[in-house]
């Protein structure tokens, strides 16, 4: 058990948890940050993925330990009031029907797009294909990622 | 204590008795929260369904359970059309547990808009009428010169307005009437247009909470290690490796339940976070009897059902004519379909708080009353001291009709003086879940010499359902898996089906479509091999046995429904002009079709498939088309979101799923063996609709029974046949 400090949407906060404990549950069990979901535990889904310094990671593969002084961003604090590129295209094309997958799809592109303005469909296909959507969504996520490619690029 | 048991029919049922008239939630007896006195005043709610504050902010109450269907959209639409008020300053918000009828929560057989659709109407109706009754009064002149109009009263003499807010204690005061009318169609301003869900913009910002989700002051968590055998027990266990670790809280054990649920002896690390419990489990060390399970194998399932269809079936479903004398060319078939696993992201979880002889649950329930009944009968606790509260769910696709999670986690509360939540972590959900059982079809026709379809004949054998929630004396042998137990929509003179139940020692349970699926790939590619063996088209072949054919009733679920064939042939029809179905195509370019009725939703359905083949048993997805006629659209853009689902639903089931079994224990662990079609996998899709006046009907599983023999009607165009699903049993792959 140790005390431990992270930043999470600009926040600081200090936890007393086991250093070995994926960031996931410290998000989810201590910080009640449930927006980031557990899915699968074995990076097998995408729903528990967050930003890392601004790229997507599977949170359920990262020890908190390994995490601290860098910056973490949840769905919470992708944008302050979901005016995000990709959750005003997320919602234009009303992509999510249960929605539990749909914070780690949301963060799966944003971690794209921070690298890359103009992903190819390529790339897309690469990088999406980490999340699972058992309701189907997918031809709608396409749709929205490119909506919210053409806004960042205005 | 009445037996618990549930089936689609009940859903019927429970559907005819709602929109039967004019019962709405107020007229409950017991319900106080709904008895307004005119001193009480804070604010108005007339039903069940709904409340107006004085601020004139309306809550809508969803009574049906979402996991994804859009019923949170598309009810609060219906009341919000009869109310007058804009859907977007509505709340909306879930039935608490309990302020409706027995039933009327229950969520599945895409019944909930047919369930609901009068109701509501009613519902907003009504309150409208009281608040305009209201403003007639205040203002001296009679209800007819008023008019209702986006939340305010309108005089229409003097052209004075009112609020909802300002008129509700007055509304509340006024007896409720007893009939109101209801907008005519062409009048609706909401229904028929597309609306975003209302809890979209929660979803984008991780403010939805699921059961997974829920917290409650001082909650804890558990991980089970279950029997993994079905049915053996637990012998042993040592916790001892466990006992330096400061957040395990607790290690229990509890003893497995049979029908209706099939709860597994465990064992239970409770522990103050999830991490923890679900790694402390991994180091208790159990002894099991699994003795049981020696000998359980899909493998020679199989061979077992494929041996059952040889002889006459257990019991005949459906009987036309007499395919005995039908005297002809026979021509044969036989399809397998796997055990399949519901997979839903959100895994299975449930909170209970045991606090002595009450308990009160946290969770996400297609059928909320069978859990509570359940849980009233196995643990004796009385009606009035269960509490449930329910949540949303990140998927169901019939996989919280069942609810082991609930009886799991009030074994391990009641051995715990705090809130436990159970915590089923992906290998848990994907073993141990209620499988949509497997089965073997025969399929048999009789032809005569100018290829006319004499005779029709379908034998089912497979693992039933109903035994595994009713018990070997189920009555429903037929209906949950036997489905066929109507006249289909093809005319065919002599049909007989019939069901055989071949014991399989594994939990089963509904999976979205469940026997319609089931049924309808084996119809629909022996249909497509009879019109290749004749050398007919195939979408030609369907229309002539369907020409002319008028509506008639069947017997579905004890309910009488409508057949409608010319509506079959309607999206057919539809499904073929889309994907160019006479277009030249390119070289290598092969197209398949296949229809379906989901008549208990009123609902028909097709998909036209444009395969390229690539080399043998291979091939590339390059368009598919949904055609869907339900009837009256609450909202279309729902209703496509819902069809394009049901593809990717379908692709993963023709494609990939499959749960095998040996020695009685599941053999796969999670999305690495039991995989979903991923993004890369998507092919173009598109969606169309039969503009339909007629009674809407349901959508959330009226797309997906065609999506699989449509793609292997595709390869056999190509001269490949598959017959059995997963496709890539027999070598089938894709890029």
């Amino acid at each position: 058990m140790a005390s431990i400090t992270l930043n999470v949407n600009n926040k600081e906060y200090t936890v007393d948890a086991d250093p070995d404990m994926p960031l996931l549950w410290v998000l989810r069990d201590k910080l009640e940050l449930t927006g980031t979901k557990y899915g699968c535990g074995v990076a097998s889904c995408g729903a528990c993925m967050v930003l890392l310094d601004g790229a997507a990671v599977y949170s359920c593969q990262r020890a908190v330990a390994t995490c601290v002084k860098k910056k973490i961003t949840t769905i919470e604090g992708l944008s302050e009031d979901g005016t995000h590129p990709l959750q005003k295209a997320w919602e234009k094309v009303g992509v999510p029907q249960c929605g539990y997958c749909q914070s780690g799809q949301i963060i799966a592109a944003a971690g794209m797009l921070n690298k890359y303005k103009r992903p190819t469909e390529e790339m897309i296909d690469q990088v999406m294909s980490s999340n699972l959507c058992r309701c189907g969504t997918y031809h709608r996520i396409r749709e929205a990622i490119h909506i919210a490619i053409e806004e960042i690029n205005k | 204590m009445k037996k618990t048991s549930i089936d689609r029919r009940r859903f019927i049922k429970l559907g005819s008795l709602a929109s039967g008239g004019l019962v709405i939630g107020f007229s409950l007896p017991g319900q106080s929260l709904f008895t307004q006195t005119p001193f009480d005043c804070e604010y108005f709610q007339p039903s069940a369904y709904l409340r107006i504050d004085k601020k004139g902010k309306v809550t809508i109450f969803v009574a049906k359970q979402e996991s994804g269907q859009g019923v949170d959209t598309a009810l609060p639409m219906i009341l919000a059309e009869e109310l007058d008020v804009d859907l977007r300053d509505v709340n909306v918000e879930i039935a608490p547990y309990g302020t409706l009828k027995e039933g009327e929560h229950d969520t599945g057989g895409s019944q909930s808009v047919m369930q609901m659709y009068d109701v509501l109407r009613k519902a907003g109706a009504t309150a409208k009428a009281m608040i305009i009754s209201a403003a007639a009064k205040h203002w001296g002149v009679k209800p007819e010169i008023c008019a209702a109009d986006n939340g305010t009263v309108v005089n229409t003499a003097n052209m004075a307005r009112l609020n909802y807010g300002d008129l509700v204690c007055d509304a509340a005061a006024l007896p409720v009437p007893a009939e109101v009318g209801l907008k005519s169609p062409k009048d609706f301003k909401l229904i028929g247009k597309t609306e975003k869900r209302t809890g979209l913009k929660n979803i984008l910002t991780g403010k939805t909470k699921y059961g997974l989700d829920t917290k409650v002051p001082g909650m804890v968590y558990a991980a089970v290690l279950r029997c993994p055998v079905q049915d053996g027990k637990l012998i042993s266990f040592d916790d001892s490796a466990l006992k330096d670790m400061k957040d395990v809280l607790k290690v229990v054990s509890y003893k497995g339940t049979a029908a209706p649920m099939h709860v597994r002896d465990g064992v239970a690390v409770i522990a103050t976070n999830s991490w923890t419990a679900l790694k402390a489990r991994d180091l208790v060390r159990v002894q099991w009897d699994i003795t049981v399970g020696k000998g359980v194998n899909t493998d020679s399932l199989f061979k077992a059902l494929e041996e059952r269809t040889k002889s006459k079936p257990q019991i005949q479903v459906f009987d036309k004519g007499n395919v005995d004398k039908a005297q002809g060319e026979t021509f044969t078939a036989q399809y397998s379909e796997p055990f399949l696993a519901h997979a839903t992201i959100e895994p299975m979880n449930c909170i209970a708080a045991v606090n002595g002889d009450k308990v009160e649950l946290w969770g996400g329930f297609q059928l909320p009353d069978w859990a509570v009944n359940t849980i009233i009968k196995e643990f004796g606790y009385k009606k009035e001291n269960v509490k449930l509260n329910l949540t949303l769910m990140g998927g169901g696709f019939g996989r919280r009709l069942h609810f082991e999670p609930a009886l799991e986690v009030v074994k391990i509360a009641q051995q715990f003086d705090k809130p436990v939540q159970v915590i089923w972590d992906r290998v848990d959900d994907t073993r141990f879940d209620a499988f949509r059982p497997a089965s073997v079809h025969k399929l048999e026709a009789k032809l005569d010499k100018n290829g006319k379809l004499l005779a029709w004949q379908h034998h089912i054998a497979g693992p039933s359902i109903s035994i595994m929630t009713e018990g070997p004396d189920t009555k429903n042998l037929a209906e949950n898996l036997g489905g066929a137990d109507k006249d289909f929509w093809y005319d065919v003179p002599n049909v007989r089906t019939g069901f055989s139940s071949v014991n399989f020692n594994i939990n089963r349970g509904w999976l979205r479509a469940v026997e319609i699926c089931v049924n309808t790939f084996a119809v629909e590619s022996f249909i497509d091999e009879i019109a290749l063996h004749l050398k007919k088209d195939p979408l030609a072949y369907r229309l002539s046995l369907l020409e002319g054919r008028p509506a008639f009733d069947v017997r579905q679920y004890g309910t009488i429904v409508k057949q409608e064939p010319q509506r079959i042939a309607g999206v057919l029809k539809l499904a073929a002009e889309k994907i160019g179905w006479t277009d030249k195509r390119e070289p290598n370019h092969f197209v398949g079709i296949a229809t379906h009725s989901f008549i208990f939703a009123r609902a028909y359905a097709a998909h036209a498939i444009e395969i390229e083949v690539t080399g043998d048993k291979k091939f590339r997805i390059k368009k598919i088309v949904g055609a869907i006629d339900c009837g009256l659209v609450i909202n279309p853009d729902g209703l496509r979101n819902q069809m394009e689902g049901a593809i990717v639903f379908g692709l993963s089931q023709v494609l990939k799923g499959e749960i095998t079994v040996q020695d009685g224990k599941v053999a796969e662990d999670g999305f690495y063996s039991y995989e979903l079609l991923r993004f890369d996998e998507m092919p173009p899709v598109e969606i169309y609709t039969v503009d339909s006046k007629e009674e809407p009907g349901g959508v959330g599983e009226v797309g997906l029974p065609t999506v699989s023999p449509a793609l292997c009607n595709a390869l056999a165009a190509a001269g490949m046949r598959p017959r059995n699903l997963p496709i890539r049993k027999d070598g089938y792959s894709w890029s």
